[in-house]
């Protein structure tokens, strides 16, 4: 090898290693500066295509922080991203691919919409109803996405079912079957769109901080808690130990005493189960009824590159999850008060992952590679 | 220009290292025009490494490869399919929901005006298969997936003499076949051959090497050991030569005190993932305080019989008892709470999570354990001072708890393994291959501590490919071909070429026998 090669080699090896090492909070700032790379990128790119860079910019950010009722979307949003990130990252960790978060929160959702509807009646109708009447819609959200989760992990278990594909189609069965069990039997007299009754007016998350109609602080708090938990589970649990090792390394796992069967219907299980933990939390915080699932935002989807972006760390999925619900909001709101079209919106707001992925990227490159040297 | 009185492949002192590891050693190798040579020796003698440099998939840190007299240097497979060179893997490289046409001109497609040339495909492999006698053109429409795995093999032959291979080296082909696709492979080879073309055989039974080939090299510990003319050698003296000596440091090899019966197999009967029988109604009991070794060249059912004591693998039929209690429906877990401790013959994929340190290693297998939770959390404290010990006990290097698994050298990952399963206070211990690659002095450090085991009564199981380890460190010694147990032996009344003809299914005199499971309790 030339000097020059080695020079290049050695340079290589000491950025792997710099990068390799960079700690939570270098992390974090690498992130930041980041996305602020790539908004200069994108405003270059905007103002190049005609419209105004600058206001472009600012309004994204003010779309995300710029007031209170702004600040209380983007958090809803990114709640609902966190926690359907989460039951992604608990999968993925596992070693198996639940790509159908979607269909595990829409089918929550409508149990837990189910479980108010049909309880309610049974109960008092005063707010002394509200918290039985939300455990148990939350009881069946987790039982009802549990479920749905668990099914394709035994089909890939008992039948060899590739997880990827059945969760993807379960996705498409989910929105069609709900659709038809609302447009049925659930939909008022008379009504012309296909959503149930509105829940009772003290179901609901009460706002507290935000003055929003659709968003709770709560809400964040149910889905930090649920990250609390995994985290837990994960990191201090002989069970997580087997769930995280049969993802590095399967047979290891199977040496150790991991049924490997077992584990992957159990992983899916509880990633179903938090993802319709999230579906109930979108019935009950957000819309406060249920409407056709093919309306409902993607976030099943959108938690996949939440959860890739956090590496499939349950605790990078929170900084994940609030940047991708910013992006959101920011991009909403440009949608309504810019004439920018969406596809450039969508440009930057890619743009902005890509920069802020890239470290990662990076670093993963860097464990694959014998760049960076012995890594002890 | 092409020297045909030239060996097809020569290969001069290649010496192939991986870190610290040699994994080949100064090997010579000469492949004759239009002749078959096998290349035997145990799982990590540096067979494949070997195979792997002539292919072009390693570059080799010393020695030289000559083609036809000529010398080369592969820098891909590429180079060497071009110098006429083809490798078939022992996991065929095919890609299953295509068919067999598809998959053979796969990379090579003929074109006339850019489009593939079907016709022509066609063609060309009907007249390979109308030479050599093969019926692969039968099926060249059907998908890979529906044909079984001795027309898969052939398939892959036909392969790489489309794409005009001369040499073809064969990684281990008859382990995934019947007895009877095997012969059909051996009339393939001479079909070969005959037609000129020279072939490298790989495999680690002996039989097969000395019916099927013309010279037979056999590898050890990276080193070519010696080249016989297979027409003069016999199955002792090559398995003599595979196994080898080393030189040992001489422990008291005190007679254990055997008391009760603590591992029973009954009958035992065990598949492996291709539904072929490799263990077959095998049975034996290990004592407390007894160590039972098990010898027999590798491939010979050992494994699978391991795995279903362990609760690896579930057994076709037979019973698994520890302490008189049958444990055959038992899971592995469970199977290791009740004191069942294994040292795995894959340190790489089972032994050891290779992305994880020595602290979370050190977990790996005692997750259930009471002493490393209190309750519902794990105390990673305590497992840290657990794998701070290990180190400690078992001179692990680096001694430094946090580096991972994979930056340790194969020795010491060795050592941390059988330091975490012997220090979980086993009543059996099953033990794979537990000093391979492991340095001579951890080597007496480790049969040290097996027989430190065995005075603490704790019954061992030991299987072992090195038959001086087997005859140093057992009360009595099981041997075993084609997956049964040929005879129990005490160590002290048995030469090693007695067990060297043992193991290679004959009696110990030499004749001729036939395998049958010979009850294992002395």
């Amino acid at each position: 090898m030339s000097d020059a090669a080695t020079g290049v080699r050695s340079l290589a090896d000491r950025i792997a290693d710099h990068m390799l090492d960079a700690s939570v909070l270098e992390r974090v700032v690498i992130a930041l500066v980041a996305t602020a790379l790539a908004l200069l990128i994108g405003a270059v790119i905007v103002a190049a295509s005609g419209y105004d860079a600058v206001e472009f910019v600012s309004s994204l950010v003010y779309g995300a922080v710029g007031n209170a009722s702004n600040l209380a979307f983007m958090l809803r949003q990114s709640s609902m991203l966190i926690l359907t990130g989460v039951a992604v990252a608990v999968a993925f960790r596992a070693g198996v691919f639940n790509i159908g978060v979607q269909g595990q929160f829409v089918v929550g959702g409508f149990a837990a919409t189910l479980g108010i509807l049909f309880a309610a009646p049974l109960l008092p109708n005063s707010s002394i109803s509200a918290v039985p009447l939300m455990a148990l819609a939350a009881l069946l959200a987790l039982a009802a996405g549990g479920a749905y989760g668990a099914l394709p992990g035994m089909m890939k278990v008992y039948a060899g079912a590739n997880e990827v594909i059945t969760t993807i189609m379960l996705n498409f069965i989910a929105s069609g079957v709900v659709y038809f069990l609302l447009d049925a039997y659930l939909r008022p007299e008379g009504a012309a769109a296909p959503n149930t009754e509105q829940f009772p007016d003290y179901v609901g998350l009460p706002g507290l901080v935000f003055e929003s109609p659709s968003f709770s602080i709560l809400g964040l708090g149910v889905a930090l808690l649920t990250v609390a938990v995994v985290y837990l589970v994960m990191d201090r649990t002989g069970f997580g130990y087997d769930l995280v090792t049969s993802g590095y390394q399967e047979p290891a796992a199977k040496y150790s005493g991991v049924d490997p069967k077992r584990m992957i219907v159990r992983t899916m299980t509880i990633s179903g189960m938090i993802a319709g933990l999230a579906g109930a939390l979108f019935a009950i915080m957000i819309l406060g009824y249920y409407s056709d699932p093919n309306t409902f935002p993607t976030f099943g989807f959108d938690a996949i590159a939440v959860s890739l972006l956090a590496a499939n760390n349950p605790l990078g999925v929170i900084p994940a999850g609030l940047l991708f619900g910013g992006l959101d909001a920011g991009g909403q709101y440009i949608g309504f008060t810019l004439d920018v079209p969406s596809e450039l919106v969508d440009g930057v707001i890619g743009l902005i992952v890509l920069f802020v992925a890239a470290p990662e990227l990076f670093r993963a490159a860097g464990r694959y590679t014998s760049l960076g040297g012995d890594r002890e | 220009m092409t020297d045909t009185t030239a060996p097809a492949v020569q290969l001069t002192d290649i010496t192939k290292r991986f870190g610290d590891v040699v994994a080949n050693d100064s090997v010579d190798l000469t492949l004759d025009r239009g002749s078959i040579h096998a290349v035997v020796g145990e799982n990590g003698a540096g067979k494949t490494t070997l195979m792997n440099v002539l292919y072009g998939l390693y570059e080799p840190n010393e020695g030289t490869i000559a083609v036809d007299g000529e010398p080369r240097s592969f820098d891909s497979p590429r180079d060497a399919i071009a110098a006429g060179i083809g490798m078939i893997h022992q996991h065929f490289q095919l890609v299953d929901n295509m068919t067999v046409l598809q998959n053979v001109v796969l990379g090579h497609e003929p074109s006339s005006r850019g489009l593939v040339d079907e016709q022509a495909a066609r063609r060309r492999i009907t007249e390979i298969c109308d030479t050599y006698g093969f019926s692969v053109d039968e099926h060249l429409d059907t998908p890979i997936e529906e044909l079984g795995l001795g027309i898969q093999q052939h398939v892959e032959i036909v392969k790489s003499l489309y794409r005009g291979a001369d040499t073809l080296i064969l990684d281990e082909p008859t382990a995934v076949l019947t007895p009877q696709e095997v012969e059909g492979l051996f009339d393939v080879m001479e079909a070969l051959t005959a037609d000129g073309r020279s072939l490298i055989f790989i495999t680690h039974k002996l039989d097969e090497a000395m019916h099927a080939a013309d010279d037979i090299t056999v590898l050890r510990d990276g080193s070519a050991v010696g080249t016989v003319d297979a027409a003069e050698t016999s199955q002792n003296e090559l398995a003599r030569m595979m196994v080898g000596r080393e030189v040992l440091f001489d422990v008291d090899s005190a007679e254990g005190t055997p008391g009760e019966v603590a591992l029973t197999v009954d009958g035992v009967t065990v598949r492996d993932e291709r539904g072929l029988e490799q263990a077959r109604d095998v049975s034996l009991s290990v004592r407390e305080g007894e160590i039972l070794g098990i010898a027999g060249v590798e491939g010979n059912g050992q494994q699978e019989l391991i795995e279903a004591i362990t609760g690896m693998r579930t057994p076709e039929r037979g019973t698994v008892s520890l302490q008189g209690r049958d444990i055959t429906e038992l899971s592995r877990r469970r199977r290791i709470e009740d004191g069942i401790s294994y040292v795995p013959g894959d340190r790489l994929e089972e032994g050891l999570v290779q992305d994880y340190t020595l602290v979370r290693n050190a977990l790996l297998s005692n997750q259930t354990m009471d002493a490393f939770s209190d309750g519902l959390f794990l105390d990673w404290q305590r497992i840290g001072d657990h794998a701070d010990e290990i180190i400690d006990e078992y001179d692990v290097r680096p001694r430094n708890p946090e580096a991972t698994a994979k930056s340790l050298s194969g020795g010491n990952q060795q050592k941390f393994i059988v330091g975490r399963e012997l220090e979980r206070d086993p009543s059996v211990l099953v033990a794979a291959h537990p000093t391979r690659g492991v340095d001579i002095g951890s080597i007496e450090f480790i049969h040290q501590r097996f027989q430190d085991m065995r005075e603490a009564g704790v019954a061992i199981l030991l299987v072992s490919s090195k038959l001086d380890e087997v005859q140093k460190l057992s009360d009595r010694t099981a041997v075993m071909y084609e997956g049964s147990v040929v005879d129990t032996v005490d160590p002290d009344d048995v030469t090693e070429e007695e067990l060297g003809l043992l193991m290679a299914g004959r009696a110990r005199d030499g004749t001729e026998r036939a395998a049958s499971g010979v009850e294992g309790d002395a």
